[in-house]
């Protein structure tokens, strides 16, 4: 229930944050009611900058008063609406909050706001610590760190390392009744190097699309950055041997990344799959070795090697790539969408076969991808649709299959991530009872009033 | 929205993605858009303009003032087109704004500061947007000595005409110390203050206007020291229909070719740290990167250090666009900048090839008092003994 008028709210969140950095202007909701996914659009009351967590704070008091929700939002590239309020409400654009606070070179963490993107703190550790490395998602670089981390993302080295959102160290949160919680090393230490050892709560943070709290603070490992970085593109007839094939190059240990593409571009790969590898090293010899190394497993599973030169070189060792953002205009049309999803590395021929099957059924593009994470303990499957967002019925199509894509990934024993609300709807339905009442239960002692976006996770 | 922007950009809009490259430098290091960079709000990116500019196509908005100030809080400085992954349509992007910059005139929902441009341009006592009287240049026509026809008419531009004569009349001794065949045209503006702020209504006469003077003037060949004017003349006036005639330079393609075919050189040293600032009229809008630059390092003695964000990856000095006359105190910071980014490079002079850049420049090194000698490359030349060879 509102207790203030929306006049009344605009002007006690100009006077927390700023005329400047609030707004309710027709333009700005509009923008702010979509994302670039094929999500349709919801309305939004009020967006927010806000600079500071005492602001922050200021506006979850503001919201629990007046049981308004609050979205927070980094680059809002998540694709599938999760920055798009379910009930209106404020939407939180953390942009401004976008400092570097602190690289550890020694300990090898970086400390930053939840506005810092990917971009700027992988220029910035070129320019300051070209030692250092820091995980880069499959995203445009405006994708800030904290979302990527937060969504369960993965990308760049998380084969070798893992999903990035278990390269978590330590989170500060303003919690949904506004105190500041800490978690990780940091409510402990003044060094934010690790997760534990203390309970981990850290994980209450991630997956939960702004629902357990806004984080004002994240601490995440860098890592190690070689002198030398290649790839090794190839192709494969049948699907059947994937899985093999790309546990045998894990076990070598010599891989940054291994991903497979299958998809209906470019036009000349449409029946294979395409294998990517990348590795690093320190010196030439090293690379040579892993190069003949993984190369001598491609052979033996009869997969293809082919030289990339060009372009298609340029785009795939990219950091970030922008291949994947190239995919919106494959139908001329400004936009994809895609259920992303963590599967057994043992279902990738079987995902294949579906995620294909539901690309034609609804007349769609099929594009597939599949990143090893964890040297094999998982596999992010996603499936892509690239619309046409002035076509309706495309769009309609595309909503369509991505439904079906959460359902089949579910029949197949693997998880969608950063469900839309469809996805998180069918994944609730199928999580064990014990597990939601208990899921339930926490986020109702943290957010006593329901006022973080709300309509997502939501337990019936 | 209903005429220009909804027939020619209809199938081209709505493709844009909004995925943000369009706010980045090359290196990601930064925003190098200035509109996003200070308005912060994603409706002030390219793409928020994209995708506000397809709701209006699509009567999902409907035109208001908030909009259309949107649209013009944008120097059109092209680094979204720039940094755009998208081959396609990135080359569209600044002309999609500045069509849907003519539809909200259209509509009634130009802001009133730009009004301004429209209002003193088509004075027929000035006839150029600083509304000042118009200078049909017989003056200087006869203070130096200029002929009624000529190969070559230098077409000065109203900011040099009216605001940096400096330029102007350095322009002008080098010409005639080179021994170019010139003479000057009673000038109406570009229409380059118009066209960046869809106030195109007088622009078609304007423009049938300056074709017809300078072809009276017997020339095959016009030469402008003013980036905006160059731009307007060599890319716009097709865009408008026209059939030019003639060739169109900047001065300094003029120069550089004098210098290269050894028919000038330049022999006093000149010993300071200076770095160059590029236009977005001469850079990212007409791909003139190397022209200064070659010509700055035939000059004697200088030591030239580039800025971090040089060539493509400029940041825009913020006059562009109508914002100069639109949003006065946001364009000044926006060149302040510029200036803090010069001052990492150890230069004490810096130099650019736009009167505008340099008026806008000049502005924040007084008002934030940066200690700069700003001047145009033209006018450094003109400091300096220079050989002519027949």
């Amino acid at each position: 229930m509102n207790y203030l008028n929306k006049d009344e709210i605009l002007t006690q969140l100009e006077k927390i944050s700023g005329r400047d950095f609030v707004s309710n202007k027709t333009g700005d909701l509009f923008i702010y009611s979509q994302d670039p996914g094929a999500s349709e659009s919801r309305p939004v009351d009020f967006v927010v900058l806000p600079k500071t967590v005492e602001e922050i704070q200021k506006i979850v008091k503001l919201a629990n008063s007046e049981k308004i929700p609050l979205i927070p939002m980094g680059g809002g590239l998540t694709l599938s609406g999760l920055i798009i309020p379910v009930r209106g409400g404020i939407v939180l654009d953390l942009k401004r909050m976008n400092q570097i606070l602190e690289i550890n070179e020694l300990n090898r963490y970086a400390l930053l706001e939840p506005g810092v993107t990917t971009g700027m703190l992988k220029a910035y550790l070129s320019e300051n610590y070209p030692e250092l490395q820091p995980p880069i998602p499959d995203a445009p670089p405006s994708a800030t760190i904290a979302g990527n981390m937060l969504i369960h993302g993965s990308g760049s080295l998380s084969q070798k390392y893992g999903c990035h959102s278990s390269m978590i160290n330590g989170l500060e949160v303003v919690l949904p009744t506004g105190e500041i919680g800490k978690f990780g090393s940091c409510a402990v230490s003044e060094y934010w190097f690790s997760k534990g050892p203390i309970p981990d709560l850290i994980g209450l943070f991630t997956s939960a699309f702004g629902t357990m709290g806004i984080i004002t603070k994240i601490s995440i490992k860098l890592f190690p950055r070689p002198k030398f970085r290649d790839m090794i593109f190839g192709f494969t007839k049948g699907f059947s041997d994937l899985p093999k094939l790309m546990s045998k190059i894990t076990f070598t240990e010599l891989a940054e990344d291994i991903m497979i593409a299958k998809g209906d571009v470019p036009e000349a790969y449409k029946n294979f799959g395409m294998l990517m590898v990348y590795f690093a090293g320190n010196s030439k010899d090293e690379m040579e070795f892993k190069r003949k190394t993984i190369e001598k497993i491609f052979k033996d599973h009869k997969a293809q090697v082919v030289p990339l030169v060009g372009k298609a070189r340029e785009r795939l060792m990219a950091e970030p790539q922008y291949g994947a953002a190239l995919a919106a205009d494959w139908r001329k049309g400004g936009g994809f969408e895609y259920v992303g999803s963590f599967i057994p590395l043992e279902k990738i021929p079987e995902a294949i076969e579906k995620g294909t099957t539901i690309s034609r059924k609804y007349g769609l593009l099929t594009s597939l991808l599949f990143r090893l994470i964890g040297r094999g303990h998982a596999v992010m499957f996603s499936v892509t649709f690239p619309f046409n967002r002035s076509d309706s019925k495309d769009m309609i199509n595309t909503r369509k299959g991505l439904e079906d894509a959460d359902k089949m990934i579910l029949e197949i024993g693997g998880i969608p991530w950063k469900a839309e609300l469809t996805g998180q709807k069918l994944i609730l339905e199928k999580m064990d009872p014990n597990f939601k009442k208990l899921f339930n239960n926490i986020r109702n002692i943290f957010d006593p009033n329901g006022i973080m976006n709300p309509g997502n996770w939501e337990v019936q | 929205m209903t005429s220009e922007v909804s027939q020619d950009w209809k199938s081209i809009v709505h493709r844009c993605f909004r995925c943000g490259y369009c706010k980045f430098t090359h290196s990601y290091s930064d925003f190098n858009c200035p509109s996003y960079k200070e308005y912060k709000f994603e409706t002030y990116s390219t793409g928020g303009r994209m995708w506000l500019i397809y709701g209006l196509i699509n009567n999902d908005l409907k035109w208001s003032q908030d909009l259309a100030n949107v649209l013009y809080a944008c120097p059109t400085c092209g680094n979204c087109t720039e940094n755009c992954k998208f081959e396609k349509f990135k080359g569209f992007l600044v002309d999609i704004i500045e069509a849907a910059r003519a539809e909200a005139f259209n509509n009634g929902f130009c802001p009133e500061n730009q009004k301004f441009l429209l209002e003193r341009t088509r004075n027929s006592n000035n006839y150029n947007p600083y509304g000042e009287k118009n200078s049909d240049n017989s003056e200087l026509k006869k203070k130096y000595n200029l002929p009624e026809k000529a190969e070559w008419v230098y077409y000065i531009g109203c900011t040099s005409n009216y605001r940096q004569q400096d330029l102007r009349d350095a322009t002008l001794r080098l010409l005639k110390k080179a021994g170019i065949d010139f003479t000057l045209i009673d000038e109406h503006c570009c229409t380059s203050p118009l066209i960046r702020t869809g106030q195109n209504e007088i622009v078609p006469d304007f423009i049938n206007y300056n074709i017809n003077q300078i072809r009276n003037a017997g020339a095959s060949k016009v030469i402008t020291s003013c980036a905006g004017c160059y731009r307007t003349l060599k890319k716009d006036y097709e865009k408008f229909g026209a059939d030019l005639g003639f060739e169109v330079f900047h001065t300094g393609e003029l120069i550089k070719k004098l210098l290269k075919e050894g028919k000038i050189k330049i022999l006093s040293n000149y010993e300071n740290i200076v770095t160059y600032h590029d236009p977005c009229h001469l850079g990212r809008h007409m791909d003139m990167y190397e022209v200064p630059r070659d010509i700055i390092k035939s000059i004697p003695g200088i030591k030239f250090i580039e800025m971090k964000r040089n060539r493509e990856n400029a940041w825009c000095c913020g006059a562009g666009g109508g914002v100069k006359i639109g949003y006065p105190d946001w364009s000044v910071e926006i060149s302040k900048e510029r200036l803090e980014e010069a001052k990492e490079t150890g230069a004490t002079v810096l130099t650019s090839m736009c009167p505008f850049c340099r008026t806008n420049l000049s502005d924040a090194n007084k008002k934030f008092n940066m200690g700069f000698e700003i001047i145009d490359l033209i006018e450094l030349i003109d400091q300096l003994e220079i050989e002519v060879n027949d």
